[in-house]
């Protein structure tokens, strides 16, 4: 089976417990407004080039016989190699499952060595959970863990989660319709599987993004803190403040970042609120 | 950091105050045509010219220094005219500046017993040779009682100073030392700053430090037991102390700012295979971490039970941006210099000279750095036969002969090498009194060290030549060469192709690393077999210094799809435009030669983003990838935590960016200080390597 890659990533130190590479699936059915990895949220392969160093030469222009502008553009791939820089690339890459878990066994004794394994990342990686799976069974027993948004059908969610040895789970605001507002979608599955979570048994660590202005009120950190409550296997909350350089990689895709919060203010960042109430907490 | 310490720091490094005292109007020019007009040999020459910096210089203490002696000479003069010069160059290969540096002295040669024990071990020499007849010999141990002379006499007079600015410690610690063995640790740090001073007044340069927390552990040892000393008083002390390593650097000789070779090694094993990091080596580390400096140059010895605390903690010294520790593997280190005929005890010992090479401290007179062979040059050399190779194999058997050619001609350009004499240093090192013979004429090791650069474009070079004109004939021979001999003007499909989708090492791919071995395997076996005309050995290293950057100016566009002109990695590295696929592979490919036998010195150079610095998890897993590239059987290694945007913009208003530190090949420098030709080599370094 076949799953849509869009990197590989070594030593992600911010992805899960000890020397870990990611592998970051491509597709998501949010729709942030932070979203600082856009080109994982298209469940197809999608040109990106990087603009700010094009030479405009024209090489790319008559390789491509779709004589697309970005709009008719069909990530056929053939102008890639006319490039003289390498500017252009496909960001989506199919890989068999068996093949992708060869190549991140190639690091195992590194890997197990150093308490660390494999975390599947995105995009959100449970649109394509049955090749996630088809690639967790390759991996020989191998650590692995998922970063998700939680969005998914219980069925899948369960199955994932069972599947891992760590989770780590967004939980972006827990007001539905700032949800939906800045997400594009209901929380009511995310809250369902968080509830699954807290019940699973797997140790799990909860990342929130601090967006200011949206979530980082302390009346959305105390609901968050009080879903929480004192799950048994919650190894921490994570605070991440917004990134200001969360644009970047929006012109490489030819889209226009247009953020619906004031970027130029500093969030909030209250880990006192889950420190109080017994919950590890640190600003990642 | 304590209020006087913190006083201290920003007196001399960031106010630059004592600055004031220095004295602009001396000609050391002076000097230098009496020296001629009296024509004196060297060794009265070089005592000559310690004594005048000496005689010249005017002792300042300050009022809450416990650790005094600061230059106010600008300039040590030559001993030699320009004119006498150009007549030693005509007989006599010079290296460098043609002075003893960048070697380990045996500093508690002296400490321990002071300059009274010492001018007894001369005086007992000197009977012997009187006895002989030797004139000679008695008249070179008269220069060296002469030194030990001028010395007491610069520090009496900086008591007397002492006394004047009612600075009572200075005052106790010089009527105690140079003459007698310290009391305490202070008096040893003051003993010592005295010897590095007067080494440097010497025209001796690249002085390196060494185990400093091995030698000097027993007067650490005795302090704390004595009650003298607490921990934190002890901090204090070594606090003050390496600030006094960058009181004069500016005044140091070296290629750069920063350049100056001031290299300290924590930790490693003795000879009997224990581990020696100890307290003091702590404290050291500790030091070091707060007070932010460049000097002195952190290196820390590590091996296979060095626990991943320590490893940690020299990661917290790495997001400090100083760009130190670098690390060495006693595992791999030292079986490589017993295998170079080194004694056991002495190869336990080793330290790090001024950049990465090992070297023996007090009975090596190594020289670590006497040339370099470019790897792409050999490439290059054989390209024109590639049109007459029907195999890869017999195009590999060319770059090896041509590799064999430049080797030969480079061991055969070290000989009759002149270096003056250096009366003081041979004073610190083992058996020059007894032999009554300078340091300058030998040690019991007198190897030389001769560094690799652009290895990774030639393993590169050489991977593209395999796979696309002999395996997959995609690329026709013609085309390369005519590509090549062009700079890829007309070629640019070519050029990207070679440039980025050819195999890079780096990948954790064999079929480029493989290469690199090769090429590491030849180089080795070429040297073996050659002695220096010193009875030494030479010995093959992983290192570049500045010739990653000259021999890159001198050729033409390579195979890798590197253009005229363009640099090089520095040291044992990815090439500039490999893009890998991450740390960990890359640390497998670099631990895949056979480093024991090109273990010069020279390390893997590795730039990770700051923000995987950022909190104490992200740490632990940096250190954890470092320890891994040592499990596997790495040699050295040098990280940066460093930010492209920091530096780009340092670029644009250093005003604001004084205090950036980098790496630059094996010293840590301040990034504005630097010139922009180095600047924009780490800026191209960090843009791949995220
Ligand atoms: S990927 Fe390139 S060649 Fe293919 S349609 Fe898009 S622009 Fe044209
Ligand atoms: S080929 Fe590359 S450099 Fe040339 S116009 Fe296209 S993107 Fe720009």
């Amino acid at each position: 089976m076949k799953g849509l890659l869009f990197d590989i990533k070594e030593l992600a130190v911010f992805d899960g417990p000890g020397i870990r590479t990611t592998v970051f699936l491509k597709g998501c059915p949010l729709r942030c407004s932070w979203c600082h990895n856009p080109e994982g949220i298209d469940p197809k392969p999608q040109l990106m080039v990087s603009y700010h160093s094009c030479i405009s030469c024209g090489a790319c222009v008559l390789a491509c016989d779709t004589d697309a502008n970005a709009n008719l553009c069909t990530a056929c791939g053939t102008c890639v190699p006319s490039c003289p820089l390498r500017l252009r690339r496909i960001a989506g890459q199919w890989w068999e499952a068996s093949d992708l878990a060869k190549e991140l066994l190639r690091n195992r004794t590194i890997l197990e060595k150093n308490g660390g394994g494999i975390t599947f990342s995105g995009g959100e990686p449970l649109l394509q959970y049955a090749f996630m799976l088809e690639v967790i069974k390759n991996l020989e027993g191998l650590h692995c863990a998922i970063e998700t948004s939680g969005f998914a059908s219980e069925d899948v969610f369960k199955t994932i989660v069972d599947a891992v040895d760590f989770v780590i789970m967004d939980l972006k605001v827990i007001d539905d319709a700032m949800h939906r507002n800045y997400c594009g979608q209901s929380n009511k599955p995310i809250l369902r599987n968080l509830e699954y979570l807290k019940r699973s048994g797997v140790p799990f660590m909860i990342r929130i993004p601090m967006i200011p202005q949206v979530n980082d009120s302390e009346e959305n950190l105390i609901a968050t803190a009080d879903l929480l409550g004192q799950a048994e296997h919650l190894v921490k909350v994570e605070l991440l403040p917004y990134q200001k350089t969360a644009g970047a990689k929006y012109e490489m895709i030819s889209e226009e970042y247009r953020p619906r919060f004031d970027v130029k203010r500093e969030p909030n960042v209250y880990t006192h609120i889950f420190i109080d109430r017994n919950i590890v907490c640190s600003v990642g | 950091m304590e209020q006087r310490i913190e006083n201290i720091r920003d007196f001399f490094i960031v106010d630059k105050k004592h600055h004031a005292y220095r004295q602009k109007q001396l000609d050391p020019l002076e000097l230098t045509r009496t020296l001629e007009k009296e024509h004196l040999d060297d060794v009265e020459r070089a005592y000559r010219r310690l004594e005048w910096v000496l005689s010249h210089e005017q002792p300042v203490v300050f009022s809450d220094e416990q650790i005094t002696f600061v230059r106010t000479v600008c300039e040590v003069p030559e001993i030699f005219s320009e004119r006498e010069w150009d007549t030693i160059r005509q007989k006599h290969r010079i290296h460098e500046q043609g002075k003893v540096s960048n070697i380990n002295c045996g500093y508690m040669s002296l400490i321990d017993i002071g300059t009274a024990g010492k001018r007894k071990e001369i005086l007992t020499a000197r009977k012997t040779y009187e006895a002989r007849h030797d004139k000679q010999k008695v008249a070179y141990l008269d220069v060296l009682l002469k030194v030990l002379a001028s010395m007491e006499h610069f520090s009496d007079r900086y008591r007397e100073a002492a006394q004047k600015a009612g600075n009572t410690i200075v005052e106790e610690s010089l009527s105690v030392i140079p003459r007698k063995k310290p009391e305490t640790m202070l008096q040893a740090l003051q003993f010592f700053r005295l010897i590095h001073y007067c080494l440097w007044a010497s025209f001796n340069y690249h002085n390196t430090i060494g185990r400093f927390d091995q030698y000097m552990y027993p007067y650490y040892k005795n302090d704390i037991d004595a009650g003298v000393l607490d921990e934190h008083g002890a901090l204090m002390l070594l606090e003050e102390f390496f600030i006094s390593f960058n009181k004069d650097s500016d005044l140091y000789p070296g290629m750069q700012q920063g350049d100056n070779g001031q290299s300290i090694v924590l930790g490693g094993v003795d000879e009997h295979g224990a581990d020696a990091f100890n307290d003091l080596s702590k404290l050291c580390m500790k030091a070091s971490l707060e007070l932010k400096l460049i000097d002195p140059k952190v290196n820390l010895r590590v091996h296979k039970d060095t626990p991943l605390a320590l490893y940690e903690l020299g990661t917290q010294m790495t997001k400090q941006g100083l760009g130190f520790p670098q690390y060495s593997n006693d595992d791999v280190v030292i079986p490589a210099l017993k295998r170079w005929g080194y004694e056991h005890k002495d190869a336990s010992n080793y330290v790090v000279a001024a950049c990465w090479e090992f070297i023996i401290p007090e009975v090596a007179m190594d020289i670590v750095n006497i040339d370099a062979l470019s790897f792409l040059q050999c490439v290059m050399d054989a390209i024109e036969t590639l049109d007459d190779c029907d195999t890869f194999e017999q195009f590999a058997k060319e770059v090896r002969k041509r590799l064999r050619v430049r080797v030969a001609q480079i061991c055969a350009n070290t000989n009759g090498i002149y270096m003056e004499p250096a009366p003081l240093m041979s004073i610190l090192m083992n058996g020059c009194i007894v032999k009554a013979q300078d340091i300058r004429d030998g040690a019991t090791y007198n190897n030389y060290g001769v560094h690799g650069t652009g290895l990774s474009s030639a393993a590169d070079s050489l991977a593209a030549i395999k796979r696309y004109v002999f395996e997959e004939r995609t690329v026709d021979k013609q085309r390369l060469l005519h590509a090549l001999s062009t700079d890829f003007a007309d070629d640019a499909q070519l050029l990207a192709m070679l440039r980025y989708d050819a195999p890079k090492m780096g990948n954790d791919d064999d079929f480029v690393d493989d290469l690199a071995t090769q090429l590491l395997d030849w180089f080795a076996e070429a040297m073996e077999g050659y002695r220096n005309d010193r009875g030494g050995i030479f010995r093959a290293g992983t290192g570049s210094a500045m010739y990653y950057l000259w021999h890159a100016d001198e050729l033409g566009a390579s195979p890798d799809g590197r253009r005229s002109k363009e640099a090089f990695a520095c040291n044992f590295s990815p090439s500039l435009f490999a893009r890998t696929k991450g740390p960990v592979s890359l640390i497998k490919s670099f631990s895949k030669a056979h480093l024991e036998r090109v273990a010069n010195g020279g390390p893997l150079t590795l730039e990770l983003h700051d923000t995987m610095f950022r909190s104490p998890e992200s740490i632990k897993k940096v250190a954890s990838l470092v320890k891994t590239y040592m499990d596997l059987g790495g040699m050295q290694m040098q990280l940066n935590g460093v930010n492209r945007e920091t530096m780009l913009s340092a670029q644009k208003y250093p005003d604001q960016y004084r205090n950036l530190i980098v790496r630059v090949w094996g010293w840590s420098g301040y990034f504005v200080e630097l010139d922009k030709e180095y600047q924009d080599h780490i800026i191209t370094r960090m843009e791949l390597d995220m």
